[in-house]
């Protein structure tokens, strides 16, 4: 038997939780009795946590991962930085994860660049995640090594080090720990250009951090803190969807001149996998990608719900029996625009108006919480802008202004079903 | 902050687990063992709790070369210096009064928005400037102008920073008065928010150490006030620059206030001296008010930083004189009598005038001829200053991002433009203000659409 398309097992299993959960009717209870491997799923939750995406049953079919050498190397923006090798065979790529492609991208700044230095707490045994595995071992412990246990520490140094003109790969262990070192970040890294008229800046300086949850991290391993950074012009924010996009856009923010806050959904750590390519590429900062184009309405993400966003635009499409009284038939061919923002700050302003212009219509997702999160900024810019050919309000499908509680996550972020219900009411305006 | 090594190895995955991360529970029970891990601590029967750095209890001693008498201490070594040299500190430890004096003022006639003075300072901020060498990279907090003006700076840039105008090469006229910054002096821009520079130098000194250029040649050097010590910031920069290390010198100024509040209120224990060896750190105290101890001081440490490739603490302990700043009326929290007993009994200032007399290389025609000239130079610097016009008005809208200008900036800079080209005549604050620009405005005016 073929695997459930993503958005008919994501549709199930949720809709089985929530019924479950209400009123427990013979329907359900059927439904249980035909889905043994998803029964086996949720006791097995019960003795321990699923692996970091076993959340996310939309990234391991994903479309939008490149599975092929082709398509890996026609990322629309990739900006090769070594010399063309086309002469001895052309570009080649490997099946990364993203800790893969972020190790891969600090690897290749480390060996071009003999003033990098990549440090934070734990990263010389290869990282929590990951993601520095080996570098100690590859490029020493003077260049690859760990801090005592102190988040403003850490940022005040990487700010010393990018002072003097050195590259400062700095590691946040989780972005909900980043807060010790706002001031670091804010008052220090984000005007230290400014403030010396020019004269010094700390534009060497990234900050790499794990952000969004990831199925059962509670308070304190699940934040998204980038709508805190987006008023602190001056930095610059970034975050990636998939393999790929970290490796090109983590080169990108090291290279950048400017302190760059890079921020890894960790979810998609090991769940995420595509073809990365091989050699050194950028992809460029403060540029929004469009995924899928359409013309009815504007579908704007980043992180790790672009994968629930992907899974929702098949739920809209071909919705399940059970979803079918919820998707009027004229909305099943919409075509939906999707966008991956990748920058936060600055943001790709003029590819987001210029879709909303065409669709009339944005439906915002992002896990944080709603209030003064980056989807306000971007409505309102969005509403001034779009005023007139706006058909329908703008809408944010987000966190709940709660704290990420660990039990009840599954109704806290914003999944594929509230992203097809913003986006039905949204047509239906 | 918690953090649970169970959930992190499940978030990377159990083949990466490490087996034998609890073992040690699993060892037998060895009562011969002499040591505990990670630690040569000795194993004692006795119950003996302890709160104090020196082994007899006493304070940490204060290192003194020169009495209030400005003689010599006994045993007491001077640091190497020639008639020419000593002269040079102080005239700039005169320099610093002198120029207090008049931005003092000028700040009180409104002509500068803000200052502060180093008053009784002058031999912790001279006497290390000069113990340093003139390309170690300096952080401070912003009572440190002297060690700018030490290193050739020039009093018109002191000026021009502080009335923020087109010579403020700092700032642009971006920050507060006194804010400087100079990378060709080596002196990292000061910014507000205290205690930040202190942990950036732990980074500045490692990128030293790792510039094949200035390895085993030059260190940072830190300062902040005992106040600023209480951040945490102080905590991670001492603790980052033993630990990783990075040979960055630090150096308290302990003048007893941090605005109103007396050291007493600032900690409970033997000042800031007393907190480096908990971080493993070379430390001493040493008098603030004699320029030659905080010399030789500086020098030996400065030494011990290169040598060791690690930190080293100063507490350099004296009094602010002054105001905290001209925001602030001092009296209201200190009796003006102990102001003025502490300028009398112990002067800096006086007390290397002292020595220098002892020498016969002082003396009232001296003195006399170098007040009237600093005086004379610092009037004209300011006379200077005080004329010219600011930096171009676009420049509010620069240096904030270096490469591409993001489009809101761009967006931005032009809705002023275009709001100047309505409202410039018609609003009189804006009218008023725009004279004070280079081209009055004008080359911001030009990016309206």
């Amino acid at each position: 038997m073929p695997p459930p398309s993503p958005a008919t097992s994501l549709t199930k299993s949720r809709l089985f939780l929530a019924s479950f959960r209400s009123s427990p009717t013979t329907n359900s209870l059927q439904r249980l009795a035909h889905r043994p491997q998803q029964q086996r799923r949720a006791n097995s939750t019960a003795v321990e946590p699923p692996p970091a995406g076993g959340h996310l049953p939309g990234v391991a079919t994903s479309k939008l991962l490149k599975s092929t050498r082709e398509t890996a190397l026609r990322i629309p923006g990739l900006k090769w930085v070594d010399e063309d090798t086309s002469s001895m065979g052309g570009r080649e790529t490997r099946k990364m994860n993203t800790y893969q492609a972020v190790r891969d991208a600090m690897a290749i700044a480390l060996a071009k660049d003999s003033t990098a230095v990549v440090f934070g707490e734990d990263v010389a045994f290869g990282g929590v995640f990951r993601c520095t595995m080996g570098l100690a071992e590859e490029f020493g412990r003077e260049r690859v090594f760990n801090t005592p246990l102190t988040e403003q520490g850490i940022a005040g140094f990487g700010i010393g080090l990018a002072a003097m003109g050195q590259t400062a790969i700095a590691e946040i262990q989780f972005a909900d720990y980043i807060y010790p070192a706002f001031d670091q970040i804010v008052n220090e890294a984000a005007k230290i250009r400014y403030r010396s008229g020019g004269t010094f800046n700390c534009g060497k300086l990234t900050i790499r951090t794990p952000t969004m949850a990831v199925g059962h991290g509670g308070l304190y391993h699940s934040q998204s803190p980038e709508g805190f950074f987006m008023g602190a012009t001056g930095l610059k924010v970034v975050i990636p969807r998939s393999p790929s996009q970290a490796k090109g856009l983590l080169l990108g923010s090291i290279r950048d001149p400017n302190p760059v806050i890079f921020m890894e959904p960790k979810i998609l750590y090991r769940s995420a996998v595509e073809q990365v390519p091989v050699d050194d590429y950028e992809l460029p900062l403060g540029k929004a990608e469009v995924l899928v184009q359409g013309s009815d309405l504007t579908l704007l993400t980043w992180g790790t719900p672009v994968y629930h966003c992907e899974t929702a635009l098949h739920m809209l499409n071909s919705p399940s029996p059970e979803l079918e009284p919820y998707v009027p038939a004229s909305f099943r061919s919409a075509k939906i625009e999707l966008i991956d923002l990748r920058s936060i700050l600055p943001w790709d302003m003029e590819t987001v108006v210029e879709s909303v212009k065409r669709t009339g219509r944005l439906v915002i997702v992002h896990e944080a919480g709603m209030t003064a999160g980056a989807g306000a900024e971007i409505a309102a810019e969005v509403q001034k802008r779009c005023f007139l050919k706006l058909n329908a309000p703008v809408r944010r499908v987000t966190g709940w202004d709660l704290p990420v509680a660990l039990q009840y996550e599954k109704f806290h972020i914003p999944d594929a079903i509230r992203i097809l219900d913003a986006m039905v009411e949204t047509l239906a305006y | 902050m918690i953090r649970p090594s169970r959930f992190v190895q499940r978030l990377a995955g159990k083949a990466t687990l490490k087996p034998l991360k609890h073992a040690h529970l699993a060892r037998p029970y060895a009562p011969s063992a002499q040591n505990l891990p990670k630690s040569n601590s000795p194993i004692v029967s006795k119950l003996d709790f302890f709160n104090s750095v020196t082994g007899d209890g006493t304070q940490i001693p204060t290192y003194r070369v020169l009495d209030g008498a400005g003689k010599p201490l006994e045993g007491a070594e001077l640091p190497e210096m020639d008639e020419a040299y000593a002269r040079r500190l102080y005239e700039y430890m005169q320099l610093l009064p002198t120029l207090d004096n008049v931005l003092y003022n000028i700040q009180r006639q409104g002509k500068i928005s803000f200052y502060m003075t180093s008053y009784g300072e002058e031999a912790t901020i001279i006497g290390s400037a000069a113990g340093l060498e003139n390309d170690d990279e300096v952080l401070g907090q912003y009572r440190e102008m002297g060690v700018l003006l030490w290193r050739g700076f020039g009093l018109d840039k002191v000026m021009g920073q502080c009335f923020g105008n087109e010579e403020d090469t700092s700032g642009k006229g971006r920050q507060m008065p006194v804010h400087f910054g100079s990378p060709e002096h080596h002196f990292h821009t000061i910014s507000s928010p205290l205690g930040t520079q202190i942990p950036q130098a732990a980074g500045v000194g490692f990128a030293l150490r790792r510039d094949p250029n200035r390895r085993s040649r030059s260190i940072a050097a830190c300062y902040f006030g005992e106040g600023a010590a209480s951040e945490g910031d102080f905590h991670a920069g001492l603790m980052l620059a033993s630990t990783i290390p990075a040979p960055t010198l630090y150096i308290a100024r302990n003048n007893g206030f941090a605005i109103s509040t007396p050291s007493s209120e600032q900690y409970h224990g033997d000042g800031i001296a007393s907190r480096g060896p908990g971080y493993g750190i070379d430390t001493i105290r040493v008098d603030g008010n004699d320029v030659l101890a905080v010399i030789n001081a500086v020098r030996e440490a400065r030494r011990r930083c290169l040598g060791q490739g690690r930190a080293v603490l100063i507490e350099a302990m004296s009094y602010r004189v002054g105001h905290h700043s001209t925001s602030d009326d001092s009296f209201a929290y200190r009796p003006r009598s102990e102001v003025e007993d502490r300028k009398r009994l112990d002067n800096p200032i006086l007390r290397f005038r002292y020595f220098l007399e002892s020498r016969g290389w002082w003396n009232n025609e001296a003195e006399e001829e170098l007040k009237a000239r600093l005086k004379a130079d610092v009037m004209k610097a300011f006379k200077r200053s005080e004329s010219l016009k600011r930096w171009e008005l676009g420049e509010l809208f620069t240096d904030v991002y270096g490469g591409e200008e993001p489009w809101n900036i761009r967006e931005q800079r032009q809705e002023l433009a275009t709001l100047l080209k309505k409202y410039g005549n018609a609003w009189e604050p804006w009218r008023k203000e725009l004279t004070k620009f280079k081209n009055n405005g004008e080359d911001l005016l030009k990016s309206a659409p």
